[in-house]
Parts: C-alpha cells; structure tokens; sequence
C-alpha cells in the first residue's frame, strides 16, 4: 500500500484516533508530603483507551489522610468505576492495598479487583489489624470500617499464575510469579498488541521459603519495575543468615533464651526454617520459641498455599511437615516467669533490611527476561539513578523513564494494525503477472474502509459501489518547454526515440497521429504560439499513472539528446 | 551444599563479621576513597565495563559492633562505562577525578566524579606515546597542590605527568626496557618501583636517575610484585616482594641486597595469573601482611618472627570465603583477583575474585588470648 494509492496510515503515533497509546503512569502525590523511604504505590496506566489502576498502597508514615492516594487525579469528574476498567493489586503489603477499602467503599468504586488467591485471603488480615490498632487504639476518625473491608473483598476476583483473564472483550490480565512475599504476582496488562508489565514488589534471588520471580519474553511496550533498592548491591543471603546464626548461638552459649518477635509474615518461615537446617550443625541444645498470634496464622496460610512456596520447600513438605519444628516451639506468656535471663533478639530490625526486594542486578535480570521496549522506575531518586538508567539504556537499547509522583510519561508506540484486503483486489494484482518478490516492493492501489473496528483494502470499484458513489477520472496535464526549431514531427520522432531507448521496461508507442503514448500517458508535441524555435510537449496521464507521469515530465524537461544532424 | 554449610557454621568462628556481595562483572581494582567509599571497575575486553564508587555498609563504619544493624548493603554512590579493561584505578586524594589504566596500554583515561549526579564521565586521556602491545602502564599519584600521576610499563618509559597541564614534569630517562610490575609513591619526591623479574628500586625524583636497587631473586624466575609498608615508625623489613612461586622475602631499604628473610609460602603453585599477585602491608597491625593471587584464598601472615631463609611458615589466617561461597560450584575454583585492608578496622579486609565476588571479612585472631 503506497502514498499514492488509498489512505494507509502507517505510523499510528501520528493519528491519535487509532492506536496511539498514551501510557500516563503516574505515581501518586502525596498530599503536601515530602519524599518517603518506603513509599506507597498506586500507579494508572492507559492502554489504547483502557484504564488500570496498579496497586492502591497506603503510607505508614502519615495519621491522617496523607497516607492515602489523591484519587481526583485519576478522573475530575465522572465515576471511577466508569472510568477505571480494573484494579489490580500486586500483595498484601500495606503499602500496595493498604488504600483498597478506602478506595472502594468511601471514594467509591464497584469495578472487578485482581489479585492472587494468597493476597485474597491474607490482605482482609492485614487490614482489619491495621485497622483495628488506627481506630480503637490510636482513634482515629475517617477510617474504613470492619465491613468496608468486607465489602471491598467481595468485589475482588482471583487471578493463578499464568492464567489469562478476560477483563473485557479487549483488556486481558496475567500474573507472574514475583516471589518476596507468599502470593505476590507481577502483572501484564494487555489490550490487543499493546502491553504493559507491572512488577509490584519482586526478588530475583530465591529464599528458603519462595522462589525468585520469573517472566518469559512477552515484550511488553512497557516494563514499570520498583526500584528502591536500585541502587544497591546487596549482602548475600547466606551472610545474613549467618549474622542470624551467630547472634542467636551467642545468646545460647551465654546461657539465654531466644524468644523473636514476629511482624512480618514469611520472614517467620524462613527463620525457622534456617534455625532448623542449622540446628544439629550448631550444637543448639536451648529451646527456641515463637511467639504466637499472627505466626499461627502466617503458619496456617503457609499450608494453605503451599503451591506458592520453594519447590524445596514444597519437596520437604511432603516429607515432614516444615511449618511444624522440631526444636521451635510456641511461646507462652508462662514461660516468661521461668528463671534464667531472657533476651529478646531484636533481630527483626536486622532481618527486615532482608525484605526482598530486586537490587541492580535484579532489576537487570527482570528486564533481559521480559525484553520490553521501554522501562520505567518508580520509588527511586531520579539524581541518583542516572547512572542505571544509563545501564538500562546501554545494555538493552531501551529508553528509561523515571517519572517524580503525580508526573505523567507518555510512550509512542506503533501498534500493528490488521487490515484485511479484498479477494478480488489480490486476484487483480496476481493477474499483472509478475510474482510477488520480497526485494522489490510494488505498489497497489486500494481503498480503505474502516468500519466499526473493522479495516478492509478493497479495490476502488468495490469501495464506490459500496460507497454508492459513481467514479470520476483525474486527469494531468503538464507542459514541457523544448527548444527545437524543426517541426513537430520531427520533435515528436526525437521523443519517442529518446524515450524508447531509457524506458526499456515500459510500453513506448508511436501513433500514427503523431502522438507518443508511454502506456496509458500520452505525449504530443504543438508548436509554441509565440516561439517557433519552442515546441510545447503536452504531456497527460491518469491519476493511476501519476508515478510514471511525474518521472516522465522531469525526464523530458532534462531536454532531449542532440540528433545526429 | 554440605560444605558450604559447614563452612558457614565454622565461619561464626573465624570471623567477626562477613558480607559476600555479587558484582555485575569482575574486579581487578580495589581502591579507597575516605575510609567509607571503595572504586571497583570491570575488566573484560569485549564489553562495556562499570567503574563503581560504592559506600561500605553503614554497620562497618561503626565503631563497635552491635548488632542491631539495618544497612549491610553496599550502596552504589557513582558510576560510569569504560570501554576499555580497567586494570588499575587511583584516585586524586582532594580531588574528584580518578585515573585509569588498561589494556590497550597507549593511554590512561582520566575520569570526574560528578557533584550533582551519580555519573562518573571520562574527561580526559593522557598519551603514553610509547607503543605497547601487551603492556598497560602501572600508575601511582604524587598528590600534592598540583597533583602528578607517575606512570609506565616499562623503567624506559617511567614519567611524571603533571594533570593538570599534562606536562612531564619528570622522566626516568633511562634505556632498561625492563618491564614494571608495581609503582608506589612512598613520600613527596620518593618512589619505589618493582620489576616483573623481582628487581626493586627506590628513587629520588630530586636526582637524576640512580635508585637504591635490589637485583632481585634471580635463581627464582617467575614474576614478582612488591609492596613497601606506608608506616615507617616501626623498625624492621619494610619492603615484602611476592614471586609466582610462592616465595616471599622481606627487605630493609638501608639493604636492599640482603633480604632479611625469604620464606615459602604454603600455595598452590605456581600462580595460574601471575599478573594478579598481590601482597599487600597491614595498615593498622603490627608486621602482618596479607597475598593473594594463586588461588581463591587470601592469606595473613605475622612476619614479627622471621629471621631466616628459606624458612616454612604457616599463615595467621586464610580467608576461604571465595571457594565455599561460589555460586557456580560447577566450573573451576575462583581465582582472588586482588585485596586491600581497611584503613583503620585492625582487621577487615576486602577481597574481590574472578567470579565477581566481593568480600568484605573481619576475621577473628584466635591466637590473641594464647
């Protein structure tokens, strides 16, 4: 399909009525707060005309409505759950659903929610505790209730690993293993050949208890991946478990307890399952405890998803329940009036520096996997990160954005756009006779319907008649000046032989009129009114002729070879 | 598994603390910046290689340690490409530049730190206006108001370049195309070089060139490297030179022709890549050194007692970290590409392999309380 013919559009970006895809990810401004080390996600991104809000995290740093997302960014006026066609929530993070029931029951949306079946089931915990300790304990007003976040759930649908799901007729979802904590997923967005990918929070390294994450090369247009611990080369798994090891064998061979507080969902596991591997090894004769409370029911989840988990885990499971420990036992307020000293490891301080998230190499890693066309960072400090954008940019050729909170990043993208031609119109360019060559590409005339999502090449006899338009011809005429004082036989005979010898590939006739036809253009030579040393040349072509005619006037107004007198 | 399972229950022992971290690509380079900030840079030759100016854990920089620490990362604080291998890297004390060294020898590249980004950017090269093949000049700073970086691959072509100017300032001036090894700066006009064959000199830039020499161990063979102890308050053998074959002999610079000691180091030899021996002077402890560079062990060694030649000693410590720790258990042992003693922790030291590992280890004197 070439310039001339129909009215192909090929680069969509320039067309912003098909195609086009603005990409607005705009991390949330906080309302007057300043930058956070640990932030709160809620990202929306439009994907040719659909729109998908990427967690709905909350700040633990504010008591007041600063901790939740400014949703009149995402729409003025208008419904959200007219506006928004999902919500997707990565895990069960605060700072990534910590928002949800706010967002669903007091802003207002009734629209699906995504997550992982693990989140589902751990997300309603976490916010009724979270909610409990602002409301009853610390008082606070203009809080979510109990049944908001029973209410929230009810709209939320799950979504297994690797499982496409129709969210509409053109929007579809997919979650990706993302390890960090049990059930968290990073997400592809598609709507057609236009994708993006959402990482939520990820590690690329396995622990004892989950895997790392992993994505096959889907090619999103666009890669959005956190990137708080950019910047950072991390300390190897085994040398912190090694600080654990040591800190505890200390306290045992000073003749302590060692009692850990648990806060944090999964790092309970892993720890008991460290102590456990390392048990024997380390000659621990003392008991270890665990207090209980949020651990039973870690344990209990543990169980429950344990597809989710390490396939060493999964392999160990079957033969000796690992949530279950030999030499860990559950701490029982009793305990504490027993003599002997008792030291408390505050080693959740420590170990929480352990969350997983994806250091520069992770984050590398992430991006060779999926091969995406562009990336952006969020959470990281733009003045600090040059130097990995620079490193993304080189190594795979990709442009990095790295949005502040509340900016926009539009991306072009050239989406393909099927379009299909009519039978008879290929029947017709098949019967010219020459075969189909890669090399040499040819130029075929059509017009373009599009009609409702549909785009049909068809031959423009077919389009008037559809159209109910009847044809009209277009004719061009140019005038060539020659300078030539014979007549114009004789002018017209240098023509024809002049062009006979450079067009060897076309038809070039003489006629007995007098005229030259080349094809279907034709050529006649008329003294000049004024002038008899100039002859005018008359040169006339069809619309379908332009090409040729265009290359003929010039060719002819480059003048004519010297005769052999 | 099992043995680096053991090796870290043994390693609760052997060291007070113990961070292993992975770098994208290997280090050749080891390199302060305050005693907070370290340069590491690729040296692979078909491909871009990073410069990194990392920031030591925040749990080292503190004083004792309890424990309670959050930070055990390094952070990544600048960094830049270099399209050549980095085979050496100084930095301008007082400055934000640092310079480069590698193969192709025929310059060294001079890098800014930049103040408002994260960017390292090369500025600058200086020519070495000798044609090297497979030679890269060594390098040493002689800091001062106006900076000069000493520089060559061979006695021959030994300079000082001014850098800001770029003018020589000083040219050994001598025909000896012996290769060189090791360049240290050892005071304002002093400097101490060490030779590929052993041979070592100390030069006064203030005279046309005629160093206090050794002839070095000629019956040896192999290639040698040196490092002269920075403390000079202490008596004894401040000089130690380390041979591919494990030899390593200690020399007083008033003798340089009669070693105090030479001594056979217990290594696998002789060293698969000579060009990465190192040995290296405690900062801090009292006459303790530290080699690398013939397997994936750094070794200590107390020298205090060593008086003879040809004498068997044992070291105070090896680090074994690079073998146990080796995520590709698979392919052949690491090999220690180089390390470098913190600057005031007694008894940290960092070490970098060729399977771009990077330990930063405190290990434990057990011999302290005999």
């Amino acid at each position: 399909m070439g310039s001339h013919g129909g009215t192909v559009v090929k680069n969509s970006a320039a067309n912003p009525e098909f195609g086009s895809s603005n990409l607005p990810a705009a991390p949330w401004k906080p309302h007057g707060g300043a930058g956070q080390d640990v932030g709160r996600s809620c990202i929306l991104v439009s994907v040719a005309g659909k729109n998908v809000m990427l967690d709905c995290g909350m700040h633990m740093g504010f008591n007041d409505d600063r901790r939740f997302p400014d949703f009149s960014y995402i729409t003025q006026n208008g419904r959200l759950t007219d506006f928004l066609d999902c919500v997707i929530i990565s895990h069960f993070h605060l700072d990534h659903c910590g928002a949800l029931p706010y967002f669903s029951e007091m802003v207002g949306y009734d629209g699906p929610i995504y997550m992982t079946p693990p989140t589902q089931a751990i997300c309603p915990i976490l916010l009724e505790d979270y909610r409990k300790i602002a409301v009853d304990k610390k008082g606070e007003a203009n809080f979510f209730t109990s049944q908001m976040i029973k209410d929230c759930m009810k709209k939320v649908v799950a979504v297994h690993l690797h499982q496409t799901v129709q969210v509409d007729d053109e929007l579809e979802i997919k979650a990706y293993y993302a390890g960090h904590v049990l059930g968290a997923a990073m997400f592809q967005i598609k709507v057609g050949s236009e994708s993006v990918v959402y990482t939520g929070d990820y590690n690329m390294t396995p622990d004892r208890h989950l895997g790392a994450a992993w994505i096959d090369r889907c090619r999103p247009n666009l890669l959005i991946t956190e990137s708080t611990y950019a910047t950072t080369i991390r300390d190897s798994k085994r040398c912190r478990e090694r600080d654990f090891l040591k800190k505890v064998h200390e306290t045992v061979e000073r003749g302590g307890k060692v009692l850990i507080p648990v806060f944090a969902l999964g790092r309970a596991q892993e720890l008991c399952i460290l102590l456990e591997t390392f048990w024997e090894r380390m000659n621990l004769k003392a008991p270890i405890y665990f207090s209980t409370g949020l651990t039973e029911k870690a344990n209990h989840y543990y169980k429950l998803f344990i597809t989710w988990t390490n396939q060493k885990i999964r392999k160990t499971f079957v033969q000796r329940n690992m949530f279950e420990f030999k030499h860990i036992k559950a701490f029982d307020r009793a305990f504490a009036d027993n003599p002997g000293p008792m030291l408390e490891v505050k080693m959740q301080v420590e170990y929480m520096s352990f969350s997983a998230h994806a250091d520069a190499k992770g984050i590398m890693q992430l991006i060779g996997q999926a091969e995406p066309e562009h990336v952006l960072l969020v959470h990281g400090e733009a003045k600090k990160m040059e130097f990995l954008k620079q490193k993304i940019e080189q190594e795979f050729r990709v442009n990095c954005y790295m949005p502040a909170n509340g900016e926009t990043v539009t991306l072009p993208t050239s989406p393909s756009i099927p379009v299909g031609i009519s039978l008879g119109l290929l029947k017709r360019e098949m019967a010219q006779g020459m075969l189909p060559d890669a090399k040499r590409p040819r130029l075929l005339q059509g017009t373009l319907i599009m009609k409702d999502s549909n785009f049909r090449l068809v031959s423009s006899e077919q389009a008037l008649k559809e159209l109910g338009l009847a044809e009209h011809q277009l004719r061009f005429t140019c005038r060539v000046h020659l300078h030539d004082a014979r007549k114009e036989q004789e002018t017209v005979m240098r023509v024809y032989s002049h062009l006979k010898s450079i067009l060897k590939d076309h038809c070039v006739q003489h006629l007995p009129d007098g005229s030259v036809t080349v094809e279907s253009i034709l050529i006649q030579a008329a003294a000049h009114s004024e002038d008899p040393g100039t002859k005018v040349l008359l040169v006339s072509w069809t619309y379908q002729d332009e090409e040729l005619g265009s290359y003929l006037t010039s060719l002819l107004k480059k003048g004519l070879p010297q005769a052999p007198s | 598994m099992e043995a680096s399972e053991d090796w870290l229950v043994e390693s609760l022992r052997l060291y007070q603390d113990f961070h292993a971290f992975d770098l994208s690509g290997a280090t050749r380079v080891l390199e302060w910046i305050d005693d907070k900030g370290v340069f590491v840079a690729g040296c692979e030759s078909l491909k871009k290689n990073e410069i990194l100016h990392l920031i030591l854990p925040l749990r080292l920089s503190v004083k004792e340690n309890q424990g309670l620490f959050p930070e055990r990362d390094f952070k990544v604080c600048h960094g830049g490409f270099s399209d050549k291998p980095v085979f050496d890297l100084k930095h301008v004390p007082e400055t934000r530049l640092l310079l480069t060294s590698g193969l192709p020898g025929c310059s060294l590249q001079v890098w800014q730190i930049a103040e408002d980004s994260d960017v390292i950017k090369a500025v600058s090269t200086i020519a070495m206006h000798e044609e090297e093949e497979s030679l890269w000049p060594r390098m040493a700073v002689f800091s001062s108001v106006a900076p000069g970086v000493l520089h060559g691959a061979r006695l021959s072509s030994l300079k000082i370049t001014d850098l800001e100017s770029q003018k020589i300032m000083y040219a050994s001036g001598v025909g000896d195309r012996e290769a060189l090894s090791s360049l240290q700066v050892l005071g304002a006009d002093t400097f101490a070089f060490c030779c590929t064959s052993g041979r070592l000199g100390l030069v006064d830039i203030r005279q046309k060139w005629a160093p206090s020499e050794s002839p070095g161990p000629g019956s040896g063979g192999g290639r040698w490297c040196a490092e002269v102890r920075s403390r000079d308050q202490d008596p004894g053998p401040s000089i130690a030179s380390l041979g591919s074959n494990g030899q390593l002999c200690l020399l007083d610079p008033r003798d340089l022709c009669h070693p105090v000691s030479s001594v056979q180091c217990p290594v696998s030899r002789p060293s698969p890549d000579p060009e990465l021996l190192q040995v290296t002077w405690a900062p801090v402890l009292d006459n303790c050194l530290a080699i690398s560079g013939f397997d994936g062990t750094v070794q200590v060694y107390d020298v205090t007692s060593w008086g003879g030649i040809e004498s068997q000693v044992e070291p105070l410590f090896t680090h074994r970290g690079h073998i146990f720790l080796d995520a590709n258990e698979l392919d052949a042992a690491p090999l220690v590409t180089t390390h470098i003693w913190h600057p005031c922790k007694p008894r940290t030291l960092l070490s970098a392999a060729d399977d771009a590992s990077l330990h930063v280890w405190d290990w434990v004197d057990l011999c302290a309380s005999c």
